[in-house]
């Protein structure tokens, strides 16, 4: 077990440190930017689980995010029961989504697999907006606060150990991608499908049930994500942007690395709140600077450490053990 | 051929690519223990056939049995688990992962945690000569050693038939030298074989039957040394200088 936490050194100061901070810290903006952080980073692990360890590089996640964010807010406003209810269904759907983007991923090899990807989230964009006398359309659905832990109403404190909680869940899946047998087959798919078959690994399978993993996991974040914010959109939850924001926290903290998610998202997501605090006085043509801070950050990592931030912490480390 | 049942059969397989018929109703059986070797010119079809063997590519007509049972049309992965498996002309490492991790994916085939598979995979790579690269990426592998690995990723799938797929080209004489040693070594403890090679000097010292693929056709099959001595091999592959030298 020492041994463990010894080689998860970076993952127990990340999580630990999460842990501690409502028993210091009380200022509900600074609690609002770590649940942020921790479901960002919760995100893009789960997206993680098909683009960085099976290689099947989704721009479509938000389908997963939004089906899990509508599940639970028309659960509640709809069907007048709990929002973890909702969750149950999200997750169900999402993985029939999945087992259908899954099933794409056997047809069509990246850059087609990536943007059939985004087809479907755009389908499902149009169809919820359209159906108006379900979903609300456009309009968006506000989603009822009421206090308590099977409402998931609750404070700041209790949103950062909730979102700490899926945060350690989508970490742990990805820690047993990296130790167990399957893991070890998946990473074989990954860098090379014909040899992996030749090995007796069932390739297709394997693709197509870490795609649903990974959407159950997403489904899973944006039915919590729905509950704490409040209210959902389409515009919002199917958007390409999220879809970009899941890839692109795990590409720049580290694809295929277990904590690299959530590095990202501490970077990209800490950076993003602190520039909309400062930039909100300014004038409204700032209001999408932050996609610059992503361009940018994407670019310097590609340029100087193309395996993201968590090779940096490799490289030191190995320079450590080197000296 | 001995009386009992051969563990590879085909029975005239035939492959097209559009108008290209690049495996032409080809016949063989291979008996248990047997090392057969191909041997045809630049695309006679050699690398397709081993395709169709494999599952990589269904047979237009034709039919395919692998110790007993009818294989044609499985896929890869599931004719690998019967003891089926193949090496790629093409290398094709898990250039990412170490050497030690790419043999034993190989290995998590027929064991059930990544401890004994680990152990398994140690093995293969002592035996193969890879132990002191297990460390290392499989991408920062020179040629030759990629082919070993190739070998070795396969065998610690433990085949009942391996097929190599021109394993030899491209290495010097010293590591030439290794993989027939190698090849013989595993002959010796059972395993049956099918090697395609163009160096004619190593196929002489392996197989024990050649079969000769021309446009897609086996034309001819026999001993190496009757194989050598046939006039349309000769035309078709070998060519008049080989026949000069081998006098
Ligand atoms: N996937 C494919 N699609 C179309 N044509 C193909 C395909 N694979 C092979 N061919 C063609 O089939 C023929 C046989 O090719 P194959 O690779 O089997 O030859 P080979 O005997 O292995 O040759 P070499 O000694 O060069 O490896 C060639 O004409 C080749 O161009
Ligand atoms: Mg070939």
């Amino acid at each position: 077990m020492s041994g463990l936490l010894r080689a998860r050194r970076g993952a127990v100061v990340v999580f630990g440190l999460a842990a501690l901070t409502p028993l210091v810290v009380r200022d509900a903006y600074f609690l609002d930017s770590l649940v942020l952080i921790l479901l960002w980073g919760a995100l893009s692990a789960a997206w993680n689980v098909a683009g960085g360890y099976a290689g099947q590089v989704s721009i479509g996640h938000a389908s997963f995010f939004g089906i899990g964010a509508y599940s639970a807010a028309l659960m509640v406003t709809r069907f007048g029961r709990g929002p973890w209810l909702g969750l149950l269904v999200g997750v169900v759907l999402s993985i029939g989504a999945g087992l259908i983007i899954g099933v794409l991923s056997n047809r069509l090899k990246g850059p087609y697999f990536a943007l059939s990807t985004i087809a479907f989230s755009q389908v499902l964009l149009i169809g919820v907006s359209r159906w108006r006398g379900f979903t609300a359309g456009a309009e968006g659905i506000p989603v009822p606060f009421r206090s308590g832990f099977a409402t998931l109403g609750l404070g700041h404190t209790g949103w950062v150990y909730m979102a700490l909680s899926v945060a350690l869940v989508c970490y742990a899946v990805e820690v047993y991608l990296e130790r167990s047998r399957v893991g070890y087959q998946l990473a074989g798919v990954r860098e090379d499908e014909d040899a992996a078959e030749a090995l007796g690994i069932h390739t297709r399978k394997l693709k197509v049930g870490a795609v649903a993993l990974s959407a159950a996991l997403t489904s899973i974040c944006g039915s919590l994500w729905a509950q704490y914010v409040g209210f959902v959109d389409p515009t919002y939850v199917f958007s390409v942007d999220l879809s970009v924001r899941f890839a692109l926290n795990a590409i720049i903290g580290g694809m295929g690395t277990a904590l690299g998610p959530f590095l990202g998202s501490i970077l990209i997501t800490s950076l993003e709140t602190y520039l909309r605090a400062t930039f909100s006085n300014w004038d409204a043509r700032f209001a999408g600077i932050y996609l610059v801070i992503y361009g940018t950050a994407l670019i310097l990592v590609v340029r100087f450490v193309p395996e993201g931030l968590a090779g940096i912490a490799a490289r030191i480390r190995m320079r450590k053990a080197h000296a | 051929m001995s009386d009992t049942a051969p563990i590879l059969d085909l029975d005239c397989v035939t492959k097209r690519f559009g108008g290209l018929t690049a495996v032409s109703g080809v016949s063989l059986r291979v008996a248990a223990g047997e090392i057969l070797g191909i041997i045809g010119p630049n695309g006679a079809g050699k690398t397709t056939l081993f395709n169709v063997i494999s599952g990589y590519y269904r047979p237009e007509s034709g039919r395919i049995l692998f110790a007993g049972a009818d294989v044609t049309g499985q896929p890869p992965h599931a004719i690998c688990r019967l003891g089926l498996t193949r090496t790629f002309q093409l290398v094709k490492p898990f250039g990412n992962l170490s050497v030690i991790d790419n043999v034993m994916i190989g290995a998590l085939t027929r064991l059930p945690t990544v401890s004994s598979a680990r152990l398994e995979a140690e093995r293969v790579v002592e035996m193969c000569g890879l132990a002191a690269h297990a460390g290392g990426h499989a991408r920062t592998l020179p040629i030759g050693l990629r082919k070993r690995l190739e070998v070795a990723r396969a065998l610690a799938t433990r085949p009942r038939l391996l097929l190599l797929d021109e394993v030899m080209a491209g290495l010097n004489p010293t590591e030439l030298a290794g993989i027939v040693e190698l090849i013989r070594r595993l002959h010796a403890d059972g395993l049956t074989l099918i090697v395609i090679e163009h160096i004619m000097a190593a196929m002489m010292r392996l197989a024990q039957r050649i079969v000769v693929l021309h446009h897609g056709e086996a034309i001819a099959e026999g001993a190496p040394a009757a194989i050598t001595q046939d006039r349309r091999v000769v035309d078709a592959y070998l060519g008049e200088e080989f026949v000069l030298a081998q006098a």
